[in-house]
């Protein structure tokens, strides 16, 4: 596959708010990035005013406005890096390198299902905007932990063509449980060709199953640990049926049949 | 910058300037072509090469430390053959010497690693990995003893008569001792230092964050100690001296080459700043400018003590 060249860019913080408990929206002005990004790419950031933590930190991206050159990213707080990261403020600005990795393929005119779990619906909204302007339809699993996690809700529910199911873990808004059952109710329905998932990996693992047992082809977005973000380190590398292959420019999405779990 | 002399010679190996980058940090260099002409440095170094290629270490690979990172990446790569195919492929025609790092689990897969790219035109030099820590037969268990540095460097220097690079383990009692045995088995320079051998902890799960529990330190965090051993060896050799470890600019290279390195290898740094070889470079160069060096070569050794 032919790569497309990779941009570093200094990006500025247009805003950097908080969504959710542990959850947080940034906005970076990086015109370049927002041109050339495609839905599942992700961009490598250095967070700036950490002077001991000197690695980059990948992060997908939710929404490119390349009108305005605005790359939205949605991150959740799990660590040193994400928790500095919600501390800076409008006009800081931060090196991005991107777009970095593979974008998802489903297959021309197919009936599309995706399933996101968590922070795993920002990777997949860019792909939910573009099906929606198709008319074979589509349908979307948001799984979360609360009701006021789902802090892309309303985004989802914006897009023409589309249909949704939500799930909470804790019953507060939606199916109550994890989004594995709906997902499953999709996927035995038969109404589909195509299943995209992104979230955590044990939630990733359980619908690349059933999409298996169902015949139908998936693609997942995975994370791994990351170094470089360029695909020269081999920090990140997925087993995969042909070896092992870099997370970050081979991926981040894979078909699920290749992945060895 | 007319006028500084940035040349150097590294052991026969003639660079431009003297900046290249540690192996396995920089792929054969197209990764980072996106963001330099990669042949605007004074050597590319590629990813440690076996005969026939090896699967690397289980993930996690990688942990952040404290101004640094553990790897233990364990010399994944495809093989020899693979390198000429593509990597060298894509380097050929480009204005840039080519320094491959040879590795292998036995002596005699180092001679065949470098007997499989003798006729292959498009490498100027052989760096012999004797020093990874992330393999359990090859790499640091032969740098770390005196007899089998000697063993591998004397039959990979019968091997060849191109420049012989080979690169040191920091985790040694005397890394002098181990200088001098691959001087006098015949190496044309010295690189050092590789990683430190580290580990890291997560104490809420009480378990290591490499999947092989132990890998190699390298970042800004390892610096003085890179500094000491390459100014301690530039006492011990006299053959030339590649400096690495932790170097992310213009003024750490030149502390490297004040102890005592001819020439110098961006790593860690690469991961953070994809210019930052360039940046060194240009440095150097702006170094030489401020102090009125017209010689890089001038700066080689010296440190006033």
């Amino acid at each position: 596959m032919e790569r497309t060249g990779l941009i570093e860019e200094a990006a500025q913080i247009v805003s950097n708010e908080q969504a959710a408990e542990r959850l947080y929206f940034i906005e970076l002005r990086s015109p370049q990035i927002a041109h050339a990004i495609k839905p599942g790419q992700f961009v490598h950031m250095q967070i700036p005013g950490m002077p001991d933590k000197i690695l980059r930190r990948p992060f997908s991206v939710y929404m490119a406005d390349r009108a305005n050159g605005v790359l939205t990213i949605l991150y959740q707080v799990v660590g040193t890096g994400t928790e500095h990261l919600s501390s800076l403020e409008a006009g800081q600005t931060c090196s991005l390198i991107g777009p970095v990795g593979n974008t998802w393929a489903p297959p021309a005119g197919a009936r599309c299902l995706l399933v996101a779990g968590g922070v795993g619906a920002a990777p997949l909204f860019m792909l939910a905007e573009e099906l929606a302007q198709a008319a074979q339809g589509l349908h979307v699993v948001l799984g979360a932990q609360t009701k006021g996690a789902h802090v892309t809700l309303a985004s989802y529910e914006a897009l023409p063509n589309t249909t949704l199911a939500v799930a909470t873990d804790d019953g507060s808004f939606g199916h109550a449980g994890f989004c594995t059952q709906p997902a499953q109710d999709a996927i035995a329905s038969g109404n589909f060709d195509y299943v995209a998932v992104c979230g955590p990996e044990p939630l990733i693992k359980i619908v690349a199953g059933m999409a298996q047992e169902a015949g139908l082809p998936c693609e997942v977005s995975l994370e791994r640990r990351m170094a470089c973000g360029v695909g020269a380190c081999l920090s990140c590398v997925v087993d995969t049926t042909a070896g092992k292959k870099r997370c970050c420019v081979d991926g981040p999405i894979f078909q699920a049949a290749e992945v060895v779990w | 910058m007319a006028g500084i002399n940035m040349a150097v010679n590294l052991g026969g190996l003639h660079m431009k300037n003297p900046v290249t980058v540690a192996s396995g940090t920089f792929a054969a260099g197209r990764e980072y072509n996106d963001f330099f002409d990669i042949a605007q440095l004074g050597a590319i170094t590629t990813k440690g090469v076996s005969l026939h290629g090896w699967e690397g270490n289980e993930s996690p690979r990688m942990a952040e430390t404290a101004s640094g990172m553990l790897n233990s990446i364990g010399l994944q790569n495809p093989g020899v053959a693979a390198l000429r195919e593509k990597d060298l492929a894509w380097l050929e025609g480009k204005d840039v010497p080519v320094i491959v790092n040879v590795s292998g689990h036995s002596f005699q897969e180092y001679v065949d690693v470098i007997e499989a790219l003798e006729e292959d035109v498009r490498v100027s030099a052989y760096e012999v990995n004797i020093s990874c820590p992330n393999v359990d037969e090859g790499g640091m268990t032969i740098g770390t003893h005196v007899p089998s540095v000697e063993t591998v460097v004397g039959m990979c220097r019968a091997a060849t008569k191109r420049p012989l690079i080979v690169k040191l383990s920091p985790n040694v009692t005397d890394i002098c001792e181990i200088a001098r045995a691959a001087e006098s088995a015949g190496a044309d320079a010295l690189s050092l230092i590789n990683t430190l051998l580290g580990m890291a902890i997560d104490a809420r799960t009480r378990k290591p964050q490499l999947a092989r529990v132990v890998g190699g330190l390298s970042g800004p965090a390892v610096k003085p100690v890179a500094l000491r051993m390459v100014w301690q060896v530039h006492q011990a050799v006299s053959v030339p001296l590649l400096g690495m470890g932790g170097i992310s600019n213009g003024t750490d290279a030149i502390e490297f080459m004040l102890a005592g390195a001819t020439a110098v290898a961006v790593g860690t740094a690469n991961f953070v700043n994809p210019r930052a070889a360039l940046d060194v470079v240009q440095g150097i160069e702006a170094y030489c400018e401020e102090q009125g060096v017209a010689d890089v070569n001038e700066l080689i050794g010296a440190l006033q003590c």
